[in-house]
């Protein structure tokens, strides 16, 4: 589904991703953990497609099509969804009206008609109940006031609405409650099918014992320097980054 | 003959216990003429080229205009309509079902509620102002409104200016008085509609006195055509424990001077004024507010958000003036502004003079972009970059429609904030 | 803070009698008042100046005869008579001083008392300044000279500059303020008599804190001193000034002229400290303080103006920058303290010409007495320059509701990727502060030191440390013992 050749990426003529390398089936889930700084979030925002950071080389296949000139939201159409770290408030306008707006568009890029008010109203429905998100958030200007758990269980929410082929969930359990990490990870659950892929980037394990990966890949100095399946997570999770670290430094 | 010179050859001495207001008037137009930018007042707004066209003094009624010309303007409510055409209150168009409040010409109101007008008229608006005065001696008529002590008012009133342009351009001065009672409650939507080609200037002066304990609401609709200019006028005088709203939502026409003044006379008022301007192409929008806090224990709140594109030009002006003996007040003022492209700007002067001591005063002010952060954000759930822009565009001005207290007044203004950005995106909270 | 209280305080605060009013007795030569093409000849004279600078001043005449004094300031004086001041006063010793040793006694003295003995400067190690000193219009006295032209650089009187430099004084008298960019501009370019000149050479780090203490003495005089700084390519220096005046009951002019050249990478920091004779309690007397200070940064150039104001009658003064090269920098720290029947009208202007440039302004005013304390700012960003930045944070404390704080900032932006933010604030010193204080022990009198401080401590802390420390103590004075 997803092809990173070779990729590298620098913000404001810094290097971060330095020839990274991963490629994605359909179905499976990839988590993405590492040392600060070593590249996490700008492999999602260069994924997705953000226009501070410049990809200076390699290419990033999606569905066999390279997309690396694509704009955000033509990836976004395409069926790639973000999970913001920190979601953006976007006072006056309501959750309702934002996620209408995305579903439309996408519906229309993607050559269907735009959903009546009615069914609109009825997936808004379906899916704000299935995240346990209160009706009044929804009529509540976007993010604003919203509190961290809040936040996320919105973006959850936003990508149930838009039903993604590969979601990346940059960092989304930092900071939340364990319930709030519960409903969040059950919406990420309840999406997984086999055509469907997804990309965990987190800190910690914890998440990851609710959203079990396929795969777990250490990010360190912008490049993926080790892989292995969820007992990873553990081991990092005890051991922390040194060893890995002192493992590459001295090769 | 310049404008200038036709309107002073046309003052006629008037014979009313107005005249001396009037004669004040007119010695000051006749010694200093229309404004130049050399008044700090005016310095970022011309009037110079307005002035090189050849306008029509208005002096006769016309009646050729229907309700259906009228129609399109309201605001699709249930509201008490008033319509004024180049100036004249027509009473034909015009919709007042009701005796509990009084809403007739400013004309008959001079007639027949004699005592009030003169207990009010001039009175609020300075005619020390080269426009006001202008107005004082050659406006024809108006709306003239009285909402009686105690009255709640059941719905809102909407006045329409309608300019014909059957005179060619021309020059259309309306005067309005409203006069809102002790404990009183009201709402008032105006707008200024030309359904010309014709260039239009309307130097419109209003004054608006709201009693003790009563709340009254004003809301500016400025979405004209490109060849119509405006100088509102607009003066509110606040008595002790009133609560004003003015709002003035700036999205058409070409050049738009609103001079707004809330002179704070009783202790414990609360003024309130919001704006939005939205502007492309050549628009110029100058807003120049003066909130005067004469007495103690009173708050003015001020919040002006202005977009630009294209050519456009923005122009605030925020005075804030704390008296000696206005001890005790808040003062809180913000004007922010996004420019859009390399050749709009913005001239933004928030200004505050204080001669008390006890007082909570601040300002604000800041000029920028669109959130790159948040554009891409709502890129990346699908939204292309048109409507996200509209977005946050609309996102960054909404917070001035939070005293818009009338439902299908939000829902017109939201419509053409999306027209004007040319999306077609359902906004509102 | 109980009401007697507050009005003690007020009234201790506004009865403060101004400290640095003593007359320096020295004889000294002085202009008959009036003002013509004759006087102005007579200065060319005097100082002995080639033909060229008495053409520049003519022609200065000549301009400023067609102009108006401006009125647009939130300031109300009466209009000095311009014939019933004297254009020139030196003093008669006018020394040509090898060591301190052979300077007047009674004009060290005056230094002692105001806080610069030139003696005690010279014997301090580490933290030298070099001062001239321009006494009613003359510079008397550059110090450290020899150590400084070890390096290149040049100090001295602007006279000796016009004489000893006068390819330099010529490329750039002027160019930043011109000659007819205002009223008092023009006639300080038709009348100066003196001030500093100074020029840091490529590359050059200024070793020391250069100064120019600045004082009128004679009674009937103008003060129409004139600074030329150049600091060139990648040099830096750190400058400051002292004002200070006898008290005298009749209105005294100040009208100088400040013009800083910062090239490309090049570091200028303007320290004033300005504590000219205020006029006493009833508002009878005190310097009229009208001057026009600008810079010009180029590429990646920085200015830093600091200013703590607590003299004169009538402050009338905008430091400002020109950010003309790509990468600019502009700062502007300013304290200004009125109290009695002192007016100021004071502020800066920031104008962005160059892409990239960047400007601060904080602004603290603190109005006491029946004066009126006013900023006035321009930020103004022109279509060319591209991601320039602006903050400016403009505070007013006021004491007492005798007096008045205003703020008049204009804004003008015309590049859509700039970026503009203004706050202001107007605030009293609350009693839950004086409150607070007093419960953790502290008077009423000290408490009120501590706020004022803290609200001035933005701008005190960007004032290189020997001159904080006099910053502090003008502060006192002109509040009274209620700043400690």
């Amino acid at each position: 589904m997803l092809k990173l050749k070779n990729i590298k990426a620098s913000v404001e003529d810094k290097d971060i991703l330095k020839g990274l390398n991963l490629e994605i089936k359909p179905g499976e889930i990839h988590a993405i953990m590492g040392p600060n700084g070593a590249g996490k979030s700008t492999l999602s925002s260069v994924i997705a497609g953000k226009e501070k950071f410049s990809v200076d080389a390699g290419e990033i296949e999606f569905e066999g099509e390279v997309i690396n000139d694509l704009a955000p939201e033509e990836r976004a159409h395409k069926g790639i969804f973000m999970s913001f770290q920190h979601p953006i408030e976007i006072p006056g306008v309501t959750t309702t009206n934002f996620v209408k707006a995305a579903v439309n568009a996408k519906r229309v890029a993607e050559g269907k008609e735009e959903l009546t008010p009615g069914e609109m109203l009825r997936l808004i429905k379906e899916k704000s109940a299935l995240l346990e998100l209160d009706r009044k958030f929804l009529s509540r200007s976007l993010n604003e006031g919203f509190s961290g758990g809040e936040k996320k269980r919105n973006e959850i929410f936003q990508m149930a609405m838009l039903e993604p082929k590969l979601a990346i969930l940059d960092e989304t359990d930092s900071g939340l409650d364990i319930d709030a990490l519960r409903i969040v990870a059950n919406g990420v659950n309840m999406l997984r099918s086999p055509e469907r892929s997804a990309i965990v980037i987190t800190h910690y394990q914890r998440l990851l014992d609710y959203i079990v990966p396929d795969f777990v890949h250490v990010l360190y100095d912008g490049r993926i320097v080790k892989t292995g399946g969820k007992e990873l997570a553990l081991e990092l999770e005890e051991k922390g980054y040194d060893w890995i670290k002192e493992e590459i430094d001295n090769k | 003959m310049s404008l200038e010179e036709k309107i002073i050859s046309t003052f006629k001495q008037k014979n009313s216990k107005l005249a001396e207001v009037f004669n004040q008037a007119f010695e000051l137009f006749e010694q200093k003429g229309f404004p130049t930018k050399k008044n700090e007042d005016w310095k970022y707004t011309s009037l110079k080229k307005l002035l090189k066209t050849d306008y029509s003094l208005v002096t006769e009624i016309n009646n050729n205009i229907e309700a259906k010309d009228v129609e399109p303007f309201f605001i699709g409510a249930d509201t008490y309509k008033v319509v004024l055409v180049d100036g004249f209150y027509n009473a034909d168009l015009s919709h007042v079902d009701t005796d509990k409040i009084t809403i007739s010409s400013m004309q008959d109101a001079i007639e027949n509620n004699a005592e009030l007008v003169e207990k009010h008229f001039a009175k609020v608006a300075d005619n020390n102002q080269e426009m006001v005065a202008l107005n004082t001696i050659s406006f024809n008529d108006g709306v003239f409104v009285n909402i009686p002590n105690n009255v709640i008012l059941d719905k809102p009133i909407e006045v329409i200016n309608i300019a014909t342009g059957v005179l060619g351009d021309t020059l259309i001065q309306p005067r309005n008085l409203i006069v809102v009672g002790k404990n009183a409650d009201a709402k008032l939507i105006e707008r200024h509609q030309n359904i010309s080609e014709n260039t239009i200037l309307t130097n419109s002066v209003t004054e608006i006195s709201v009693g003790e304990n009563a709340y009254y609401y004003h809301y500016k609709i400025q979405n004209d055509t490109e060849v119509s200019n405006l100088v509102d006028n607009t003066f509110v005088d606040q008595n002790r424990y009133s609560n004003a709203y003015v709002d003035t939502f700036a999205f058409g026409g070409n050049v738009t001077r609103n001079n707004l003044s809330f002179l704070l006379n009783g202790e414990n008022a609360v003024a309130n004024l919001d704006g939005i301007s939205l502007l492309n192409k050549n628009q110029h929008v100058d807003n120049f507010t003066f909130v005067d806090h004469r007495v103690p224990n009173c708050d003015s709140n001020e919040l002006y958000k202005g977009i630009y594109d294209d050519k456009s030009k923005g122009v605030f002006t925020g005075k804030v003036m704390i008296r000696k003996d206005a001890q005790n007040t808040k003062g809180d003022q913000q004007n922010n502004n996004i420019l859009l492209s390399e050749n709009a700007q913005i001239n933004a002067k928030p200004q505050m003079e204080i001669y008390a001591d006890d007082v909570k005063a601040a300002h604000g002010c800041t000029i920028g972009q669109l959130d790159d952060d948040a554009l891409f954000f709502m890129r990346q759930r699908c939204i292309p970059l048109k409507e996200a822009k509209a977005m946050l565009m609309y996102a960054f001005a909404s917070e001035a429609l939070k005293n818009v207290k009338v439902e299908e007044l939000k829902t017109q203004i939201n419509k053409q904030i999306a027209q004007k950005l040319g999306v077609n995106i359902e906004f509102g909270v | 803070m109980a009401k007697n209280e507050e009005d003690k305080l007020i009234n201790d605060v506004t009865n403060k009698e101004y400290e640095h009013g003593f007359v320096t007795d020295i004889e000294s030569d002085t202009f008959p008042k009036g003002l013509d093409e004759n006087v102005i000849r007579g200065i060319s004279a005097k100082k002995e100046e080639p033909e060229w600078m008495l053409e520049w001043r003519l022609d200065a005449f000549k301009v400023w005869q067609t102009m108006e004094e401006p009125d647009w300031a939130h300031v109300k004086y009466k209009k000095p008579n311009f014939q019933d001041i004297s254009y020139y006063s030196a003093p008669k010793q006018k020394p040509e001083l090898e060591s301190l040793d052979e300077v007047d006694p009674e004009l060290l003295d005056t230094f002692k008392r105001l806080g610069i003995s030139l003696d005690e400067q010279k014997r301090m190690s580490g933290v030298a300044v070099a001062v001239d000193v321009v006494m009613d219009s003359v510079s008397v006295k550059t110090t450290f000279q020899d150590t400084l032209a070890k390096k290149g650089i040049i100090f001295m009187s602007i006279s000796d500059a016009i004489k000893e430099h006068p390819e330099m004084v010529k490329k750039y008298l002027g160019t930043v303020v011109p000659v007819k960019d205002n009223f008092y501009s023009a006639l300080n370019s038709a009348v100066f008599t003196d001030g500093s000149f100074c020029y840091i050479p490529k590359g050059v780090n200024c070793p020391m804190e250069l100064s120019t203490y600045f004082r009128i003495n004679e009674e009937g005089t103008g003060q129409f001193e004139r600074t030329l700084l150049i600091a060139d390519e990648g040099a830096r220096v750190s400058y400051l000034e002292g004002c200070t005046a006898p008290q005298r009951d009749e209105n005294q002019l100040h009208a100088a002229v400040v013009e800083l050249i910062a090239m490309d990478e090049a570091d200028i920091k303007y320290s004033t400290v300005q504590n000219w004779y205020p006029g006493d309690k009833n508002g009878l007397g005190g310097v009229f303080n009208f001057v026009t200070k600008r810079a010009v940064a180029e590429k990646n150039a920085k200015i830093s103006w600091t200013q703590v104001e607590t003299g004169s009658a009538v402050t009338w003064k905008y430091p400002s920058t020109i950010l003309k090269g790509d990468g600019a920098v502009g700062e502007f720290y300013s304290i200004a303290v009125t109290n009695n029947y002192q007016q100021a009208d004071t502020g800066t202007k920031m104008i962005h010409l160059g892409n990239n440039t960047k400007s601060t302004i904080i602004s603290k005013g603190i109005s006491a007495g029946h004066s009126e304390n006013s900023y006035r700012g321009l930020v103004s960003i022109s279509p060319n320059a591209k991601n320039a930045r602006n903050f400016s944070q403009c505070d007013s404390l006021l004491m007492g509701n005798t007096c008045g704080a205003h703020t008049f900032p204009y804004i003008e932006a015309r590049n859509p990727t700039s970026h503009i933010e203004h706050e202001a604030t107007t605030s009293k010193i609350s009693e839950d502060q004086i409150f607070y204080c007093n419960q953790r022990g502290i008077d009423t009198e000290k408490a009120v030191a501590l706020i004022v401080n803290g609200f001035g401590k933005e701008v005190l802390n960007k004032l290189p440390m020997e001159f904080a420390v006099e910053a502090q103590k003008l502060l006192e004075i002109s509040l009274e013992g209620s700043v400690g």
